[in-house]
């Protein structure tokens, strides 16, 4: 029961009284969710800047850097392809969102989607990636080997946990966006249904926002 | 009671934005994350500093974007700007704790 | 028009006597108040079990050397004591009352989100089960509640205590979360008509406060905690330095988290102390604007004073300076508060019931924990007195003199709104003087023995020291502070059979959880209030009389009654509250079985395949999850053509 209040008026009927802030509830509490998830993913990728700014320099003491920077392993292609399709999916979500508010109910399906075919196909790329990065020797243990060396660094440890919440978020976003896609369906007269919309919209764009951050910091600093 | 889930709350201005409105942001947001590629792949050449600065700024408007947008917080009720930006700021501020505190620089850190 | 209220007629039984208990009710619930009810009274058992840890220790420090207990076993309990104070009592005791008061104080039929509100009480006893569990497979967690690496590592901390505290107090977390989120929501969006921000209550704006902070401190916590498991489970080293990890990066993710933790402690607390204080001194609160943004403050300060606890490891200079400064700073909101308070009570008519004992034993009690946190502020003097017991009477002033005295200041003012009784005045007397008394004489010698030397977290000393007869002191006075407890348990268990009915507004109260009957009909209000000042209910009863009250136009409109309303009402039953249903207790047991299972997910024990059953375990537990968010969805297309309903 997601109670939203509407303007009471005094006796004489004249200007409302405030009483709350008379906005939607669940969308109130989905953005402080968003805040408090914002702290996490910051907390994920602060361990990691500190301890890849540990394995540079003991790299570099040892002259090893330009050789065996763990940055190797990440392939810019691949990742670029991803960052866009997480990109595409924000765009295709937000017209799906406009699509239901305008009850355009065939051009919602089609938006929708192609959000979630999207958002499974970054899923699907990022297993992939990391199938293919513990096959070259980047694993989550502490030390990685990279054309036979071994160099003890956290670097696998601290990127596999931190992408790997992401790649959670992300399911969980799918997951998501297909149960909306049937309730609307299956409930296609609901009014709830822009802003049940909406919300997974919020939570969909967030997770985007923190590949922002991931692609920057991670693959390309 | 009759329901009232829709109805229009004077705190919530909801000016929706046309779909030709996203599919430029859309563009712009492609655009930005073509640059900051082809940024990395000659990052050798520009220092190490320009491009570091130049990716960061490159991935807050994209950011911005996403976030005003797309999300559609610009324009929305003040209170979700308050609980999203309030909880970055606490964010980006422990990030450079940490990394001050754990740079192993003289005098500041141990 | 002035309300006075209406002599009782008829007595009613505050608790249905009809025979069998009504499991389906209170196990299905989304009420506030019945999960109000459900948290105070687990948070009581956790106290009990807390003050039996404690009690324990004391034994075995009553005298030097002594044998009462092995090192291993001493461990165990002061992990245990602390985790539980913190985390199994005080937090969820703070969450019920303000689960149980806020709505009614806003003028609201329930929290913003009542299933959800369902989900955390039942997730916060999944938590507390696991944690307990521990002492019955192969050990409790015996790492401290702060759980410093790289002790917490799995080769130096071998038993699955370790994880069942990371998996508990994660069960516990989300459930904090959850809760602060209901009730930022409920805060922000569920206030009666009129009633603007600077008119809520005082114990409002601290739980909206305490709620921000809980959204924005914890999700550290979880990550530092990941981070451990992924240490002892999966191969991590985050914080094991001989693989390359920073122990120190596991201190500063959990102090700051960690700090502000007892922030959330105390802040609700606070508020209630504001709200009692002006009832039994028949005076506004005392620069009410002050109070609420001093919390405010202490609330966004909280968050750059961490390493205050960290300043023995050697950060440097400048962060010792830097967190010295700020941990100083936070007196002063701190200060504001306590003037205000004192301020509240100058020239009022105080009357000094129990709970006005307690509120004033609170103030007293904490001015003597902050004076000791201003010493420990000082990096020089805290070398000495950091991991002496200097720091054990200090957090203890503050907790028990602080945030355990004011629940007792709470329990006495709003038991007769829960309950429709009145606790025993002249056996609260008694008990109050009794836990005081036995309270400093427990914990003020250990300034003194703390000083002098003794390390605090060692099982036993050697005699001769000049800290046995303070120790011997401090034990005698933990059995008659247990005593005082018992005194307060037979005090509740007599009222409840045959205390004074309590009528709606036994006190004499200015906020509207007065205005309807104790305890209050399932829809609280059967005619939402219509507010136009700080304290509604006063106005309403005395509008003649001077003061600030208002805030608008002196023929503000103002629609504030007591009620003498039931379920049979006329227009009542057309109040459609929301239904119960098992949904969320599913999803919280999912949860629970789930983490049960990430406790021996990478384990074999004895043996015998257990990874394999770890992992049932954890996949039993996603279906259960599933399951419960399918019913969950059914239920809220139940209750969503009612959505919007107010009145």
């Amino acid at each position: 029961m997601s109670a939203t209040s509407h303007a009471h008026h005094d006796e004489a009927g004249q200007a409302p009284l405030v009483g709350s802030l008379g906005v939607d509830s669940r969308k109130l509490g989905l953005w402080a969710f968003i805040g408090s998830e914002t702290l996490f993913f910051t907390a994920l990728i602060t361990t990691h800047l500190i301890f890849y700014a540990r394995t540079k320099a003991q790299l570099m003491a040892d002259g090893m850097l330009a050789h065996m920077d763990p940055k190797h392993f990440l392939g810019i292609n691949l990742t670029s392809v991803l960052a866009a399709i997480l990109l595409a999916s924000s765009l295709t979500m937000v017209l799906a969102l406009a699509a239901s508010k305008s009850k355009e109910w065939a051009k919602f399906r089609f938006w929708l989607l192609a959000t979630i075919i999207l958002g499974s196909s970054f899923v699907l790329g990022q297993a992939y990636e990391f199938t293919h990065l513990y096959a070259e020797g980047l694993k989550l243990a502490p030390q990685y080997v990279f054309e036979g060396e071994t160099v003890k660094s956290l670097f696998g440890v601290t990127f596999f946990t931190m992408t790997g919440f992401h790649g959670l978020h992300v399911t969980i976003g799918v997951i998501w966006l297909l149960a909306v896609y049937f309730k609307v369906q299956r409930f296609a007269a609901s009014p709830e249904n822009p802003m049940d919309v909406e919300l997974v919209g919020l939570y969909w764009h967030f997770v985007d926002l923190v590949w922002v951050a991931i692609f920057t910091l991670i693959y390309l600093i | 009671m009759a329901e009232h889930a829709t109805h229009d709350h004077h705190a919530e201005a909801h000016e929706a934005h046309s779909t030709r409105f996203y599919w430029m942001v859309g563009a712009v947001l492609a655009v930005i994350t073509t640059i900051e590629v082809a940024i990395f792949l000659v990052k050798d050449a520009i220092g190490h500093e320009l491009f570091l600065a130049i990716l960061f700024l490159l991935s807050i408007a994209k950011g911005a974007g996403v976030v005003m947008f797309f999300m559609h917080l610009r324009g929305d009720a003040r209170i979700f700007q308050f609980v999203f930006v309030v909880p970055l700021t606490f964010a980006v501020t422990l990030c450079l704790a940490f990394l001050t505190i754990f740079s192993h620089h003289v005098g500041i850190a141990g | 028009m002035a309300i006075a209220e209406q002599k009782l007629t008829s007595v009613s039984p505050a608790t249905a006597s009809s025979g069998s208990f009504p499991w389906r009710t209170w196990l299905a619930t989304v009420d506030h108040k019945k999960i109000g009810i459900i948290y105070i009274v687990s948070a009581f058992v956790f106290f009990l079990l807390g003050g039996i840890e404690a009690m324990l220790m004391r034994v075995q420090l009553g005298a030097p050397n002594n044998t009462f207990l092995s090192a291993d076993v001493y461990n165990q309990l002061f992990t245990m004591h602390a985790t539980t104070m913190i985390f199994l009592m005080v937090m969820p005791m703070n969450v019920g009352i303000g689960n149980y008061v806020v709505p009614l104080m806003i003028g609201a039929r329930d929290m913003a989100f009542p299933r959800l509100n369902a989900m955390s009480i039942w997730l916060f006893l999944g938590g507390g089960l696991l944690l307990y569990m521990s002492f019955l497979t192969g050990g409790a967690p015996n790492g401290g509640w702060f759980a410093y690496a790289p002790l917490t590592q799995v080769q130096y901390s071998p038993t699955s205590g370790m994880d069942y505290w990371i998996l508990g107090l994660g069960l516990t977390g989300v459930a904090s979360i959850a809760g602060a989120l209901n009730f930022i929501v409920t805060v922000l969006n569920m206030r009666a008509p009129g009633m603007t921000l600077n008119r809520m209550p005082l114990f409002v704006w601290m739980n909206l406060v305490v709620s921000f902070i809980i959204i924005f401190a914890f999700p550290t916590f979880t990550v530092g905690s990941i981070e451990l498991l992924f240490d002892r489970q999966f191969g991590g080293a985050f914080f094991n330095p001989a693989q390359g990890g920073d122990a120190m990066l596991w201190q500063h993710l959990f102090w700051f988290f960690g700090h502000p933790e007892v922030y959330i402690l105390i802040l609700p607390v606070m508020g209630m102390i504001s709200e009692i204080l002006p009832v039994f001194s028949r005076k506004p609160i005392f620069g009410y604007s002050f109070v609420a943004f001093s919390g405010v403050g202490i609330g966004f300060l909280g968050f750059i004073v961490w390493a205050h606890h960290m300043f023995g490891v050697g950060m440097g200079p400048m962060a010792n300076a830097f967190f010295s400064a700020a941990s100083m700073v936070i007196a002063i909101p701190t200060g504001v508060k306590i003037f205000n308070w004192i301020a509240t009570m100058w020239a009022g008519d105080v009357r000094l019931t129990t709970a006005m004992l307690y509120a004033n034993g609170f103030i007293s009690m904490f001015i003597i924990g902050g004076i000791s946190g201003i010493t420990l502020a000082s990096p020089p003097i805290d070398l000495q007195q950091t991991d002496s017991y200097y720091v054990v009477a200090h957090l203890h002033y503050v907790l028990f003199g602080g945030s355990i005295l004011g629940l007792f200041a709470g329990a006495y003012y709003w038991f007769p709104k829960m309950t429709g009784r009145m606790l025993n005045e002249r056996i609260g007397k008694i008990q109050f003087w009794v836990m005081m008394v036995s309270f400093n004489v427990t914990f003020f010698p250990m300034h003194i023995v703390g000083t002098e030397g003794m390390p605090r977290r060692i099982y036993t000393y050697e005699a001769g020291m000049g800290w046995d007869i303070w120790n011997f002191i401090e034990t005698v006075g933990t059995f008659f502070l247990a005593f005082s407890v018992l005194i307060f348990v037979y005090n509740v268990l007599s009222s409840l059979r045959t205390g004074e009915i309590a009528s709606n507004d036994p006190w004499d109260a200015a906020t509207l959880e007065w205005a309807i009957p104790s305890p209050p009909p399932s829809y609280n209000f059967l005619h939402i209030p219509i507010v136009s000042s700080r304290r509604p209910l006063w106005d309403a009863k005395y509008p003649h009389a001077a003061g600030d009250g208002h805030h608008g136009a002196a023929n503000a409109p103002a629609s504030v009654r007591y009620e003498y309303t039931d379920e049979e009402t006329p227009g009542a039953k057309e109040i459609h509250m929301p239904s119960i249903t098992f949904s969320p207790m599913i999803l919280s047991g999912g949860l629970t079985v789930a983490a049960l299972g990430f406790v021996y997910i990478n384990k074999d024990i004895l043996g015998l395949p257990t990874r394999v059953a770890a992992l049932g375990f954890v996949l039993i537990g996603i279906a259960m999850v599933a399951y419960a968010i399918w019913g969950w969805i059914v239920d809220s297309r139940k209750d969503s053509p009612y959505l919007g309903q107010h009145h």
